[in-house]
């Protein structure tokens, strides 16, 4: 993420930090994005209308099903924010829906689980090759 | 280093210029705090494995009342069963411990945690030098770039991309919790996926719905032999064939036909190839050795020629 906003990023943790500063003493949170490998945050939509963006957990769900499950018979392509996922979507039993529907997995009300991001966090796959390579040169300057 | 340091020493010269009136004990909180942010942070935040949370007065109550040499002693020591001596991190000093338990008594006593108020609760007995205790600036730390072991595996609420703000957040399952009873690897979740399905520690559905579903494993080696020093690479259909679907590859990604794919590192780097997933789901590039796996029968060196 910090390949393409770099400085909102930086803007947006120190004000996540400063937040939890004022509120709750100053620890909790360092504002720096560090979260587990293969976490992929979907941000095409959840922005504009308002919604915190999705994260979705690789490894949470590999301890249940295969890569084939996703990948081969529900159709997500291997890229992040490459689904076009939408709510209606979901509802109608694909993507996510497909298995979060009541009946394989808690259903759609439990909004807050999926929409956990923080606000303005782009379309990621944390940990990435790309990401952290990215990140090195200008881990001097800025972090 | 560096990178756990920065942001909260930032928040905390903000908050000690603005909110708090600190007194003479604020280096020593300082000292503590870091410790905690850095160290202990990983499970007494979201009281992982039933670590006594940070600032929760009712869970610290009954172990303060054992003393705070007990707690010294848990700390340094470690308590079972899930307490790790000195948190996992041995090489930070019996003191900067002390100052971490003294941060978090502190915080626990001083109901929401504003350090400097409930220090006088900490005893001052401490041997504090007085100037050197506050963190060095970043600049100077050991590692620059490396990330620290502290900040492996996060709970979803101090990851840095979920909202701690969200109640959902504090429902979700934290990796270690999991982690914890399978094998670990050097680098990705640190889990070894292939030990773990092999061992039958997971059982990953095959079919959405079918839980008796299990797919047709394809044992076929392919070896790709590489210029160079570096050992050859030994492609195995049957660690992935145990994951994926024959179409997940073929045709889009590889060709099935030995050779007929051009793969270099360059391409994997960028995500291309077996990049697609190894670097962002599947164990990252750095784990060299386990994709280069094939000795090289003969390295003709110069030497030989020599003899
Ligand atoms: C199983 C996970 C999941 C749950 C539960 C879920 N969503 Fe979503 N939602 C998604 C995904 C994935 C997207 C696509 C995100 C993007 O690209 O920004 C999305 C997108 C959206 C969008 C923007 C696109 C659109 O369809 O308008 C809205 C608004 C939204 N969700 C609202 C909700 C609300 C409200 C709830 C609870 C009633 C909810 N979501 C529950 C996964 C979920
Ligand atoms: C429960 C469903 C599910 C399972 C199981 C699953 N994935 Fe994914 N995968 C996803 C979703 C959702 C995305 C994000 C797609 C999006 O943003 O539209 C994704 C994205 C990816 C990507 C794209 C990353 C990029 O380059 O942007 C790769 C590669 C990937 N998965 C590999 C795997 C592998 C390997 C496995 C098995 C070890 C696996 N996945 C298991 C759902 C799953
Ligand atoms: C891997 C998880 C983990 C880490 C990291 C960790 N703790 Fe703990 N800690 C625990 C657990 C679990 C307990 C509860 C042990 C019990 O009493 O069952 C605990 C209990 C304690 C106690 C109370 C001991 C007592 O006797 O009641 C203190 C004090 C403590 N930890 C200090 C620290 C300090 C200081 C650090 C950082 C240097 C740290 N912990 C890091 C898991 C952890
Ligand atoms: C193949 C089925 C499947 C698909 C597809 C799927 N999930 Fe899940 N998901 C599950 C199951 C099963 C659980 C565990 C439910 C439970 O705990 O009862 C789960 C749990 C979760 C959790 C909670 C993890 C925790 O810590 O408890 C989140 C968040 C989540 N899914 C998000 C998503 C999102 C976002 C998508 C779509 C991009 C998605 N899932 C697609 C099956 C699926
Ligand atoms: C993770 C990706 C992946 C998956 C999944 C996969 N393959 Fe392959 N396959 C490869 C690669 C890489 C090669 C080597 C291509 C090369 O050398 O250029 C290959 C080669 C082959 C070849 C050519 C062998 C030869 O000697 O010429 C066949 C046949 C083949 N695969 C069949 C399958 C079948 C059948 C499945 C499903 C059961 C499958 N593959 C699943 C990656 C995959
Ligand atoms: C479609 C996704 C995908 C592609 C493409 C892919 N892999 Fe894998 N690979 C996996 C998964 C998933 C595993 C299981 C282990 C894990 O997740 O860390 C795995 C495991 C392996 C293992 C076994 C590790 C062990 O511990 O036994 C080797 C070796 C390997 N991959 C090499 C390669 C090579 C070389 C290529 C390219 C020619 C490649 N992979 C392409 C997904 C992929
Ligand atoms: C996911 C598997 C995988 C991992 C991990 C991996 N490699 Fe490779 N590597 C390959 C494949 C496949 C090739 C291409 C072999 C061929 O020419 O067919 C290759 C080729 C190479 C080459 C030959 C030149 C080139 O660019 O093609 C070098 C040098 C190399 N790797 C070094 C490394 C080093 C150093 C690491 C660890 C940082 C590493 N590799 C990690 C799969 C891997």
């Amino acid at each position: 993420m910090r390949i393409r906003h770099p400085g909102a990023l930086w803007r947006g943790a120190q004000a996540a930090a400063l937040a939890a500063a004022v509120c709750i003493g100053g620890f909790g949170t360092s504002g720096e994005a560090r979260a587990e490998y293969a976490d992929v945050v979907i941000n095409n939509y959840s922005d504009a209308a308002g919604m915190r963006p999705v994260i979705f957990p690789h490894w949470f769900h590999r301890i249940r099903f295969r890569c084939k499950v996703c990948h081969a018979d529900l159709g997500f392509q291997f890229k992040a924010g490459g689904n076009e996922i939408n709510m209606v979507k979901i509802i109608d039993g694909q993507f996510c829906g497909a298995c979060h529907n009541g009946d394989i997995a808690w259903s759609v009300e439990n909004c807050n689980l999926c929409h956990s991001g923080k606000p303005g966090t782009p379309t990621q796959v944390h940990e990435s090759t790309i990401q952290k390579l990215a990140i090195q040169p200008q881990a001097g300057g800025q972090q | 280093m560096n990178r756990i340091l920065r942001v909260p020493m930032a928040v905390l010269g903000l908050a000690a210029g603005t909110l708090l009136a600190t007194g003479p004990t604020f280096a020593q909180d300082e000292k503590g705090k870091a410790v905690y942010d850095k160290v202990c942070v990983a499970c007494h935040s979201a009281g992982i494995a039933g670590a006594p949370k940070l600032g929760d007065a009712k869970a610290w109550a009954p172990r303060i009342k054992a003393g705070i040499d007990t707690l010294y002693e848990s700390a340094i020591k470690g308590k079972a069963p899930a307490m790790p001596a000195k948190g996992g991190a041995t090489d930070v000093s019996d003191a900067d411990i002390k100052a971490a338990v003294d941060y978090m008594v502190a915080a626990a006593e001083g109901g929401a945690g504003e350090p400097a108020a409930a220090a006088p609760a900490a005893p001052a007995a401490q041997a504090a030098p007085a100037a050197p205790t506050k963190p060095r600036p970043a600049a100077l730390s050991f590692n620059r770039l490396l990330k620290p072991a502290s900040k492996r595996n996060p709970p979803p609420p101090e990851d840095g991309i979920h909202d701690p703000d969200n109640d959902g957040t504090h429902a979700l399952q934290a990796p270690l919790q999991v982690f914890e009873a399978l094998p670990r690897s050097n680098a990705g979740n640190r889990v070894d996926w292939v030990k773990s399905l092999d061992n039958n520690l997971i059982a990953p559905r095959w079919d959405r719905t079918d839980p008796a579903a299990a797919p047709v494993v394809m044992d076929l080696n392919i070896v790709r032999e590489v210029k160079g020093s570096m050992p050859d690479v030994v492609y195995p259909h049957k660690q992935h064939t145990a994951w994926l679907d024959c179409s997940n590859c073929h045709p889009q990604i590889f060709i099935p036909q030995k050779g007929a794919n051009q793969i270099s590192m360059a391409a994997i780097l960028l995500g291309q190839k077996c990049g697609v997933c190894h670097g962002k789901v599947a164990f990252p590039v750095s784990e060299c050795r386990i994709c280069h796996s094939k000795k090289k029968n003969v390295m003709p060196v110069k030497n030989a020629q020599a003899q």
